[in-house]
């Protein structure tokens, strides 16, 4: 067998999908450093756009996404074909169980309703205009990552997180549809695709057609990735490079490359007409406000939206964050879940922390190490523990419910809170009271107080707590060091 | 559908030539450019979401004038608001010592809740009403009446008569509602940068209309607690340590005169009141340039020692004035 194009194609895909997987297992592991370990998330060029709109800046590793912009102006959409991992996934799905040679020939023809993911691309660029960037929520490679991160994981480390089950469905959902499309997501709402398939219409190198008579055999039609029509006018913004039409063609020689002498220089328009794009930016613009309103602002101190340590401030957080999940897989103790309601509209998916499930190991960094985005920052590790005086950062601060701790209201001793308090000296103090039981037997307790001055608001008390589904100490978001503005202490005189 | 290929312009069937080559290329390599330049250029850049640094922008220190006058504190009593103040002025060297031609007054009353003048939890519109009037004659380019408002500013200022009575008198009436604010560091141990309302920040002459009134927290709301009305942002937290709190504001805002209005004293259930047997009238105006003598005045008017106020003492410490305000006061 001669080794063609499309067998480095699959090796390339293969290698890619396998670095997914690795990598996804590397964020857990401390040895590889975090930037590395999610520098394949930094890679999705929607990202960079995204963070560029948003927050005006390309953080970090961002720049790889800009690369893969970039070449894509001269080789085509050869992230799509080649690189993203769910649309290896996809190819792989229908491969395995879509469509038959016949039925494919067909569904492999472009059709109108693929421009949806234009009018995607357009929503989500004019909402991160706005200042936060939802771009994660379909970007493919955070999507799958989050769908792997806080979907799947939970079902071998135990722990739900509503997020993930979202976008877990959504996976599920694109890999269902790929059994009677190939590609389906790719070709019809995928807003990286889109960005990409923008900036592919200038690409010099593309799939040509070289000097035979083609015949309408439809053969390229029959394993084309992207329904992009190497048949008729190749429609060069939807072509993932898959490659595949050059070995299926016998007649009039496909391939890729720079136009032989004699052919067109034509690009097909893009299926989006202006009225359809004007509207399109009107509406997102009308809604992008709305969704402020419904979340952001005051939302940004919601109780429960407790934030990794090193979050920017909830503005710039939003403006950054690609729900990816990469903080969540990294977190040792699992308490990082994807967000579904606690930060509003606007941070929907976000990074939040769910201490039932986990608390905020003191001396560890590792959500803001991996952070592709910069949404979180890498703190040093001394900085959220608290020893010795207070921390110079705190993500919250934890509040005994009185009615429902044990020796406060139930007579009973219990000191397990404290106990936890990792904080030197400790924020959970004891106070010792000398009482009676109900039959008048004495009983001395000893009852927790929170220094609110030294609590980090790392949640090992709540998580430790036995009062069953809801704690007696819990911990709420006021206090974080991240918003000024989220405090109860007044700086004080010393 | 046609697959095959017809020529859809007479260029397109032609040996590729120099022109080609750059319609081929120079899309894709602008593009390119742009986006790589692009990112470039943003790479690594803090975002635009970064928090701006605190204010150090200080306020001016303070409103003072600095001529000696003929009395520090001066009260009046018996003969109405109006006449009180007049008398209580004239006896600290008359307002023409205060404001001249030109200058942009802001008046700080006690307007801080939706409650009657008869309620006396907010200052007497007739002390600032004839106030801002007296200003005003002795050539003030403008005058200002403002107040952060604990209830709607709207209604506050309706309810206080104090919104009525200034515009009637010549006066502009600003809040939190209607005015913009300017950060500033107020420079105090505890206080650091706050939001102040524009009109005080742009004041050539300051003067704090206070009522006498208790208070739950600190025992009495009188000339430095009456600050807080200045800025904007979590007052509430400004009361973990108020006698500290108050003192700073009094130094941060220094003002040129400090009008105390004892018309009617508000002697319990502050600082709202409400139930007109908890109001004693008194029929008292007391102005003065010593701020901290003005506060031990009023305080005594509510039978406080300074000692139970203890940010009388700082304020005294932080060289505001003097608390003895027996020896430095003049009934007239």
């Amino acid at each position: 067998m001669r080794i063609r194009a499309r067998h480095l194609r699959l090796a390339v895909q293969t290698i890619f999908l396998i670095g997914f997987v690795a990598l996804f297992w590397g964020l857990a592991w401390p040895q590889v450093p975090g930037r590395v370990a999610s520098s394949l998330l930094a890679l999705d060029p929607l990202t960079s756009v995204g963070s560029a709109l948003a927050d005006w800046t390309v953080p970090g590793w961002v720049w790889l996404g800009v690369a893969v912009l970039a070449g894509t102006a001269v080789l085509g959409r050869f992230f799509c074909g080649w690189m993203c991992p769910l649309g290896t996934l996809q190819q792989l799905v229908s491969w395995i169980a879509g469509p038959n040679r016949r039925a494919r020939a067909k569904l492999n023809r472009y059709r109108p309703w693929f421009a949806v993911k234009y009018v995607v691309l357009t929503v989500l660029l004019v909402w991160a205009a706005f200042g936060t960037s939802h771009v994660g929520w379909l970007a493919p490679l955070s999507l799958l990552h989050r769908a792997v991160a806080s979907g799947l994981q939970p079902l071998w480390k135990g722990w739900a997180s509503p997020g993930g089950w979202f976008a877990f469905g959504l996976l599920a959902a694109i890999l269902l549809l790929s059994t009677w499309m190939p590609r389906l997501y790719c070709r019809a709402l995928c807003p990286t695709g889109a960005l990409l398939g923008v900036v592919a219409r200038v690409a010099p190198l593309r799939i040509r057609r070289g000097a035979g008579d083609c015949t309408g055999c439809t053969l390229c039609a029959v394993p084309c990735q992207g329904a992009d029509e190497p048949l008729g006018d190749h429609r060069v913004s939807e072509c993932h490079v898959c490659l595949n039409c050059l070995d299926a063609c016998k007649e009039s020689g496909l391939r890729y490359g720079l136009p032989a002498e004699g052919s067109a220089l034509s690009t097909p328009a893009l299926d989006v007409g202006r009225r359809r794009f004007l509207i399109t930016v009107a509406g997102s613009v009308v809604v992008a406000p709305v969704l402020h309103a419904a979340g952001g602002g005051m939302a940004s101190r919601a109780h429960d939206a407790i934030r990794p340590p090193g979050s920017l401030h909830e503005a710039a957080f939003l403006s950054r964050c690609i729900t990816c999940g990469a903080c969540a897989a990294s977190c040792p103790t699992g308490v990082i879940i994807s967000d579904l309601g606690r930060s509003g509209v606007d941070g929907l998916f976000t990074p939040v922390l769910a201490m039932r499930r986990g608390w905020c190991e003191p001396s560890c960094i590792r959500c803001g190490e991996v952070c592709p985005t910069g949404a979180i920052v890498t703190l040093e590790p001394a900085a959220k523990q608290a020893i010795g005086g207070p921390a110079e950062v705190t993500i919250g601060t934890a509040f005994v419910d009185q009615g429902r701790c044990l020796p406060w209201s139930m007579e009973t001793p219990c000191i397990v809170c404290e106990e936890m308090c990792p904080t030197s000296p400790k924020a959970v103090w004891l106070e010792t009271i000398q009482t009676t039981r109900r039959d008048g037997t004495p009983v001395v307790l000893q009852q927790p107080h929170v220094a609110p001055e030294l609590c980090t608001g790392c949640g090992l008390c709540e998580n430790r707590c036995p009062v069953g589904e809801q704690a007696a100490i819990r911990v709420s978001s006021v206090g974080e060091t991240r918003d000024p503005a989220n405090r109860m202490l007044q700086q004080r005189s010393t | 559908m046609s697959i095959t290929r017809e020529p859809t312009a007479p260029g397109d069937y032609r040996r590729i030539g120099r022109r080609d080559l750059l319609r081929l290329w120079g899309p894709a390599v602008l593009a390119g450019a742009a986006i790589a330049g692009g990112g470039a250029t943003l790479h690594g850049r803090p975002g635009r979401h970064q928090q701006p640094a605190e204010s150090t922008t200080p306020l001016p220190p303070d409103w003072r004038v600095a001529a000696e006058g003929p009395a520090k504190l001066a009260v009046a009593g018996g003969s109405g608001p109006v006449e009180n103040l007049r008398r209580a002025l004239a006896a600290v060297g008359g307002i023409e010592r205060f404001v001249g031609r030109g200058h942009r007054v802001a008046i700080k009353p006690n307007c801080a809740w939706d409650r009657t003048p008869e309620q006396a939890a907010n200052t007497n519109p007739e002390v600032v009403a004839e106030l801002a009037r007296l200003c005003l004659a002795a050539g003030a380019a403008s005058v200002t009446v403002v107040d952060n408002t604990c209830h709607d500013p709207v209604r506050t200022f309706a309810r206080s008569g104090i919104a009525a009575a200034a515009r009637a008198a010549g006066a502009a009436v600003a809040h939190q509602g209607n005015t913009a604010t300017e950060r500033r560091d107020l420079g105090g141990l505890t206080l650091g940068t706050w939001e102040v309302l524009r009109p005080i920040v742009e004041a050539d002459r300051l003067i704090n209309v206070p009522i006498v009134k208790h208070h739950s927290l600190p025992g009495a709301t009188l000339g430095m607690k009456n600050w807080f009305g200045a800025v904007v942002g979590s007052r509430p937290s400004l009361h973990q340590q108020i006698a500290r709190v108050s003192a700073e504001l009094g130094a941060a805002f220094n003002p040129t005169l400090t009008v105390m209005d004892a018309t009617r004293v508000l002697a319990g259930g502050g600082p709202t009141g409400g139930s007109l047997s908890l109001v004693k009238p008194m029929d008292l105006v007391g102005v003065a340039t010593d701020p901290v003598a003005a506060e031990a005045w009023g305080a005594s008017l509510l039978e406080l020692s300074p000692d139970r106020l203890s940010h009388i003492a700082i304020a005294e410490q932080l060289g505001l004035g003097s608390a003895d305000w027996r020896s430095l006061v003049e009934e007239v």
